[in-house]
C-alpha cells in the first residue's frame, strides 16, 4: 500500500522541483552588490537597443550595484504592473507616461525623487514639464522627453495630385474637412486620426483646451465641465469627418501606429511627433513628400494648444528596497552626462524633444539634426504653445473620448457632452476627486 | 459533462453503483491531497482573499481603507458594468444557439456521408478548437480589415459596399461572435456526434417500417432523445461564452462606443486603469455570482441528481 | 434527401464545413508569405506577390522563437502529466470511494470550475509571488493543474465502469490503488488522452498568466513570445502571420496523431 503513494509523492515532487529547476531565477549575485530592477515599456526597436547599451554602460561605470534590465511589451504592461505592485514585486525603476506620474504620487505608489537627487541636477528642465511630474511640491519623476500628442503629417504628392498646394496645408478645420474630401479616394482615406475612446481620450487634450480654454473637469477637480458647448465644435469636426467617409469607418492601425501614411493609405495623418522616426526609418523614399503642420485651431488662433506634451520620465517605486541606488540610475543616465542622451534623440531622428536645456543645446549643435525635415516646424508651431498632460484620473479622460466617440458614429452631441459632463460629476464622487487638483 | 448521468438512468443504470458503502477515509483522503492541496492554494484561497479584498479600497502602497459594501455598490450602480452583463447576455445569446445548430447539422451530416469523407469532417472540425483565442483574433482582425479585407473584396464581387465590420457599433459584436463560433464549434459537434450515435438505429428503422419521413424521424426520435445532450451544450456554452476576453481586447478594445465592452474585458480594464483595486475584484465576483446562478440552474435543469450527490 | 441531388446537396455541405474549419487557418498561413507591408495592403491582393519565406526562415533561425517553443512543449507535456495524475486520483476517490464529508468537498470541487479566472487573477498571483514561483516553469505548471473540469469529466467516467470488474478483483483481496492501477487505469486511456490533450492545449494557448508571470524572456511561452512582434507603434504583421502559424503548427500536428483516440474518448467518457 506504500509504495504506490511514495511514487506518486515522488513523480510529483520531482516534476515541481524539475519545473523550479528550470527557472533561471536571479542567480547568486555578486557579494556586496545591490541588484535593482528596470522595466521599460517596449517601443521601437531602436529606443529598446538604446535603453539596452545604457544599462550595460552603467553597470560597467560602477560596481556597487547591478541593474536588471527587462522590456514588458506594451499591451501586457498595465496587467503586469498592477499584479507585480500588488504583490510587492514591482520593479525598482521603471518608465512610465507623465500623465499617470501623478496619480501614482497621490497613491504612494512611487516615492519623491527631490531627496534622492540633489537640486542642481534639477537645473535647466522646463517648467511646465517639471510641473507634470509634481505632486504636494514634490518632484516624483525625472523628465526625458517630450512628444507632441498630435501633428498633422500629410502626404504633399497625393496633395498634387488633388490639385491641392502641397506647401499649404489646411490651417482651418473647414480647409481640412474639404481638403480631405477631395483627397479621398476608393483606397485612400482624407485623414486619419483616432477612432476609439480610449485614443480619443488621450490624443485630444491638445483640442480640448483648444476648443474651449479649459478641461472637461474644473482645476480643483470638483466640478464637471464637458458641457461646456464649446467643446461641440470638437465633437461636430469628428463627427463630419467620420461620418462623410473623409476618415476610414474602421481603424487602419492604432493612433500611435504611422505606417497607414507611408504605406499610403490615408493622405493625411493626426499623429504624436514619434510618427517622424517610423517615417524616416521605414520609409526613407517618401521623406520629401511628407510634410507637417500643426492641426488647426478652432477660432483660428495659430498661439493655442493643440497638442499636449505627453512623454516618458524614469519613476522609483516606492517599496524599491534600494531608493538611493535607484535614484542613482536615473540621475546617472537622464540628469548628467548628455552624450548618451543625444545618442537616443538621434537613434529616434529627432522626433521627440529633450525638457533639459543641456541636452536640447547639444542636439541643436548637431548636424545630423537637419535629417528630420519636420522637428522644426513641430517644435515652433506645435511644442511651444502645447499644454502638459492632466493628471486627473484616467477615466475623466476616457469619459469625454467616449463621448467624441459617440459623436463619431453619429450620435447627438449635445447629449454626448451631457453624458460625459454626469460621468464625470459621477466619477468624482466615487473617487473622491473634489479638491485634489490644483 | 453531466449528460452522462441522465443517460446513466436511461443505460446504464447499475454502472455507478457501490459494492460496499464502507468507509475508506485513508486512502480517499491520500488519493484526494495532491487534488484538495493544489486546488486549496491555487484556488480557494484566492477566491477567500479577493472576497476579503473587494471590502477594501486599495492602493497596494498605502494601507488598505475598510469601504463595507461600497465597491458592490458602486459596481452595481455603474451603467457601464450592468451594460456589460447584458451585452454578455446577447454576446451568449448569438454565439451559443449558432454552436448548437452548426453542432446538429454537423453531426447529421457525419452520419449520412461516407466514412472516409466522414473522417475528414470530424479531423478538421476539431482543428479550430486547437487554435488559441490570440490567433483566432489576429486572423479574424485581419479577415475584417476595412479595406484590403478578405471579407469585403469577396463582397465587392456582388457589388456590396466595403463594411467597417469592427468600426460599426451595430456589426461588430456578431463579428466578435464568428470566432468565438469559430473556436467552440469543434467540440460541440464531436459531443453532438456522440449523442447521436447513441441513438439505436433500431428506432429508425422501426418508424421506416412505420412510413415515416426523414422530418418526422428527425422531430419525433432524434430531437426528443438529444433533448439533453443540446441542453447540455447550451449551457456550457453559455458559461464558455459569458467570459471571452481576448478576442474583443485584441480586436476592438471594446469599442466602439463600447459596443463589444463583454464582462471580463470590461473588469480587465477598470483593474489596469483604476488607481485602487476593489472596484475590479467586486465587480469580478458579481459576475461569479451571476455564473454561479446560471449554473445552479443547469444542473437542476440537467436533472443531475448523480452530478451533485458523490 | 435521398439520389443524387440529396448526396450532391450532402456533399456539398460537408465541403462547406471543412472550408468553413480550414480556411482561417490557410489565410494565416499565407499571410505569414506576405511582406510587411503586403498583409493589410490596398488595393486587396489575395495571394502574396511573391512568395517569400523570409518570415518563416527568420522565425526558424531565431534562436528565441525556437526555445519559446521548446519551453511551452516542455511545460505543457508536464502540464498535461500532473493534472493527469492529480485529478484522475481525486476524480477515482470521488466515484469509487466513501469518505467523510464527500459531499461537501464535491460541491467546493464543483464550485470551482465556476470561478472566472479574472476573479482570482490577482490573488493567486500573490500567492505564487509569496511562495518564490515567480519567473519559472513550475508557476506555469503548478497552479493550474488541479481543475475542477477535469475531475468532474474523469469521474463520469469512472462511475461508468461495470462494477463487477471491481467486485471481483476485491474479492482476490485487491486495495483501491491496485484497483485503480489495474482495472481503471488500463480502462480509461480514452478518457486520459481527452484530459490529457485538454490540459496540453490549456497550457500552450494561455496568454495572460504567463504575462504576469514571466519576466524572463528566456522563458517567455510561446503566446507571450508571439506578443512582442504586437507594439503600440509598429507591428511586424508578416512575423506576426508567420509566428502564429508556426504556434499553431505542433498542437495541430498532435492533434492529429490522436485524433481517433480524442474524438472516441469523447464518445466513450460519458460526454454523450
Amino acid at each position: 500500500m506504500r509504495t504506490p503513494l511514495i511514487r506518486l509523492v515522488a513523480a510529483v515532487a520531482g516534476a515541481t522541483v524539475l519545473a523550479a529547476g528550470c527557472g533561471s531565477g536571479a542567480g547568486p549575485s555578486a557579494p556586496g552588490k545591490s541588484e535593482i530592477t528596470l522595466w521599460q515599456q517596449k517601443f521601437t526597436d531602436q529606443e529598446d537597443a538604446w535603453y539596452k547599451k545604457a544599462v550595460a554602460a552603467f553597470n560597467r561605470s560602477q560596481d556597487k550595484v547591478v541593474l536588471k534590465h527587462v522590456i514588458v511589451p506594451a499591451d501586457t504592461w498595465d496587467q503586469k504592473m498592477r499584479s507585480a505592485q500588488a504583490a510587492g514585486k514591482a520593479p525598482d525603476v521603471y518608465t512610465v507616461n507623465y500623465s499617470k506620474v501623478p496619480g501614482f504620487a497621490r497613491t504612494g505608489v512611487i516615492q519623491a525623487l527631490d531627496p534622492l537627487i540633489p537640486a542642481d541636477k534639477w537645473a535647466g528642465l522646463q517648467e511646465p514639464v517639471l510641473a507634470s511630474v509634481e505632486h504636494d511640491g514634490k518632484k516624483y519623476g525625472y523628465p526625458m522627453l517630450v512628444e507632441p500628442s498630435a501633428v498633422l503629417f500629410y502626404r504633399k504628392d497625393l496633395f498634387a495630385q488633388a490639385g491641392l498646394d502641397p506647401e499649404r496645408p489646411p490651417a482651418t478645420w473647414q480647409e481640412l474637412i474639404d481638403y480631405g474630401r477631395k483627397l479621398t479616394t476608393k483606397d485612400v482615406a482624407g485623414v486619419v486620426t483616432a477612432a476609439n475612446q480610449i485614443d480619443l481620450a488621450w490624443s485630444t487634450w491638445g483640442l480640448q483646451w483648444n476648443a474651449a480654454g479649459h478641461l472637461p473637469i474644473s482645476d480643483d477637480w470638483s466640478a464637471p465641465r464637458a458641457a461646456d458647448p464649446a467643446y461641440k465644435q470638437l465633437l461636430q469636426v469628428y463627427q463630419t469627418l467620420y461620418q462623410q467617409g473623409i476618415m476610414p469607418k474602421q481603424p487602419l492601425a492604432p493612433y500611435a501606429d504611422a505606417n497607414p501614411l507611408g504605406q499610403g493609405k490615408t493622405a493625411m495623418m493626426v499623429c504624436g511627433s514619434w510618427a517622424a522616426s517610423v517615417l524616416l526609418q521605414d520609409y526613407p523614399k517618401l521623406v520629401g513628400q511628407i510634410g507637417a503642420a500643426a492641426l488647426p485651431s478652432f477660432d483660428g488662433d495659430a498661439t493655442k494648444p493643440t497638442a499636449t506634451l505627453g512623454g516618458w520620465t524614469l519613476v522609483v517605486d516606492a517599496k524599491s528596497r534600494d531608493a538611493r541606488a535607484s535614484a542613482g540610475f536615473v540621475s546617472w543616465l537622464l540628469a548628467e552626462d548628455t552624450t548618451l542622451l543625444v545618442e537616443f534623440f538621434k537613434n529616434t531622428k529627432f522626433s521627440k524633444y529633450s525638457p533639459r536645456a543641456a541636452v536640447a543645446e547639444a542636439i541643436a549643435k548637431d548636424p545630423a539634426a537637419a535629417e528630420n525635415p519636420w522637428a522644426k516646424t513641430i517644435e515652433e508651431r506645435v511644442v511651444r504653445y502645447a499644454k502638459a498632460e492632466p493628471a486627473y484620473d484616467w477615466a475623466v479622460s476616457l469619459a469625454f473620448g467616449k463621448a467624441v466617440e459617440k459623436a463619431l458614429q453619429g450620435k447627438d452631441i449635445d447629449e454626448a457632452l451631457r453624458a460625459a459632463d454626469a460621468e464625470i460629476k459621477e466619477l468624482i464622487a466615487k473617487n473622491d476627486l473634489a479638491g485634489q487638483g490644483s | 459533462m453531466a449528460v452522462t448521468s441522465l443517460r446513466a438512468t436511461r443505460a446504464r443504470p447499475r454502472a455507478g453503483a457501490r459494492p460496499r458503502p464502507r468507509r475508506e477515509n485513508r486512502v480517499a483522503f491520500v488519493m484526494l491531497a495532491p487534488l484538495l492541496a493544489l486546488l486549496g492554494v491555487f484556488v480557494v484561497w484566492p477566491l477567500l482573499h479577493a472576497v476579503y479584498i473587494s471590502f477594501f479600497t486599495w492602493s497596494f502602497y498605502d494601507p488598505a481603507v475598510f469601504v463595507g459594501l461600497r465597491n458592490y455598490l458602486n459596481v452595481l450602480t455603474d451603467v457601464e458594468f450592468v451594460n456589460s452583463v447584458t451585452r454578455g447576455l446577447l454576446f451568449s445569446a448569438i454565439v451559443v444557439p449558432a454552436q448548437v445548430t452548426i453542432a446538429f447539422v454537423f453531426a447529421n451530416l457525419v452520419k449520412s456521408v461516407s466514412r472516409r469523407m466522414a473522417t475528414v469532417m470530424k479531423v478538421t472540425i476539431y482543428v479550430p478548437a486547437v487554435i488559441s483565442e490570440v490567433i483566432a483574433a489576429i486572423v479574424f482582425a485581419l479577415i475584417y480589415t476595412h479595406r484590403g479585407g478578405l471579407l469585403n473584396w469577396f463582397l465587392d464581387f456582388f457589388g456590396i459596399e466595403a463594411i467597417p465590420w469592427l468600426g460599426d457599433t451595430v456589426t461588430a459584436l456578431p463579428a466578435i461572435a464568428v470566432p468565438a463560433i469559430w473556436i467552440g464549434m469543434g467540440v460541440a459537434s464531436l459531443i453532438m456526434l456522440a449523442g447521436l450515435l447513441d441513438i439505436p438505429e433500431t428506432y429508425y428503422e422501426c418508424a421506416s417500417l412505420d412510413g415515416a419521413g426523414p422530418w418526422t424521424k428527425m422531430f419525433r426520435i432524434t430531437l426528443p432523445l438529444m433533448k439533453n445532450v443540446i441542453l447540455f451544450l447550451l449551457i456550457t456554452g453559455f458559461a464558455a461564452s459569458l467570459q471571452f476576453l481576448i478576442l474583443p481586447l485584441l480586436m476592438t478594445q471594446g469599442g466602439p462606443v463600447n459596443s463589444t465592452n463583454l464582462p471580463n474585458l470590461f473588469i480587465l480594464q477598470h483593474f489596469t486603469t483604476d488607481l485602487y483595486v476593489g472596484y475590479s475584484i467586486a465587480a469580478a465576483l458579481l459576475l461569479f455570482a451571476v455564473l454561479g446562478t446560471v449554473s445552479a440552474i443547469i444542473f437542476r435543469l440537467v436533472r443531475s441528481e448523480k452530478a451533485m450527490d458523490a | 434527401m435521398r439520389g443524387a441531388p440529396g448526396a450532391i446537396l450532402r456533399y456539398g455541405l460537408a465541403a462547406v464545413f471543412v472550408v468553413a474549419a480550414l480556411f482561417p487557418l490557410a489565410w494565416l498561413a499565407m499571410a505569414g508569405f506576405k511582406a510587411k507591408t503586403e498583409v493589410v495592403a490596398t488595393p486587396f491582393q489575395f495571394f502574396p506577390e511573391m512568395w517569400r519565406w523570409d518570415n518563416y526562415a527568420r522565425l526558424l533561425a531565431d534562436e528565441a522563437f525556437l526555445r519559446s517553443l521548446g519551453v511551452t512543449f516542455a511545460g505543457a507535456a508536464l502540464f498535461a502529466a500532473l493534472s493527469l495524475v492529480v485529478n484522475a486520483l481525486g476524480a477515482y476517490a470521488f466515484a469509487r470511494l466513501e469518505f467523510a464529508f464527500k459531499r461537501t468537498i464535491w460541491v467546493i470541487v464543483l464550485t470551482t470550475m465556476f470561478i472566472p479566472g479574472i476573479a482570482i487573477m490577482l490573488t493567486s498571483f500573490i500567492v505564487v509571488t509569496e511562495l518564490g514561483m515567480l519567473d519559472s516553469l513550475a508557476v506555469l505548471v503548478i497552479p493550474g493543474a488541479a481543475a475542477g473540469v477535469q475531475v468532474f469529466f474523469l469521474r463520469q467516467f469512472f462511475l461508468s465502469v461495470p462494477a463487477v470488474l471491481e467486485e471481483a478483483a476485491q474479492l482476490d483481496g485487491a486495495g483501491p490503488w491496485r484497483i485503480f492501477r489495474h482495472i481503471f487505469v488500463p480502462l480509461s486511456k480514452g478518457a486520459f488522452v481527452v484530459v490529457g490533450a485538454t490540459s496540453f492545449l490549456m497550457f500552450w494557448n494561455s496568454y495572460i498568466w504567463p504575462v504576469l508571470t514571466i519576466t524572463d524572456p528566456e522563458l517567455f511561452p510561446i503566446q507571450q513570445y508571439l506578443a512582442t512582434f504586437r507594439s503600440e507603434r509598429t507591428s511586424e504583421h508578416g512575423l506576426l502571420m508567420a509566428g502564429s502559424t508556426l504556434a499553431a503548427l505542433p498542437v495541430i500536428v498532435l492533434f492529429l496523431i490522436f485524433q481517433r483516440h480524442i474524438i472516441r474518448g469523447v464518445r466513450l467518457s460519458g460526454l454523450k
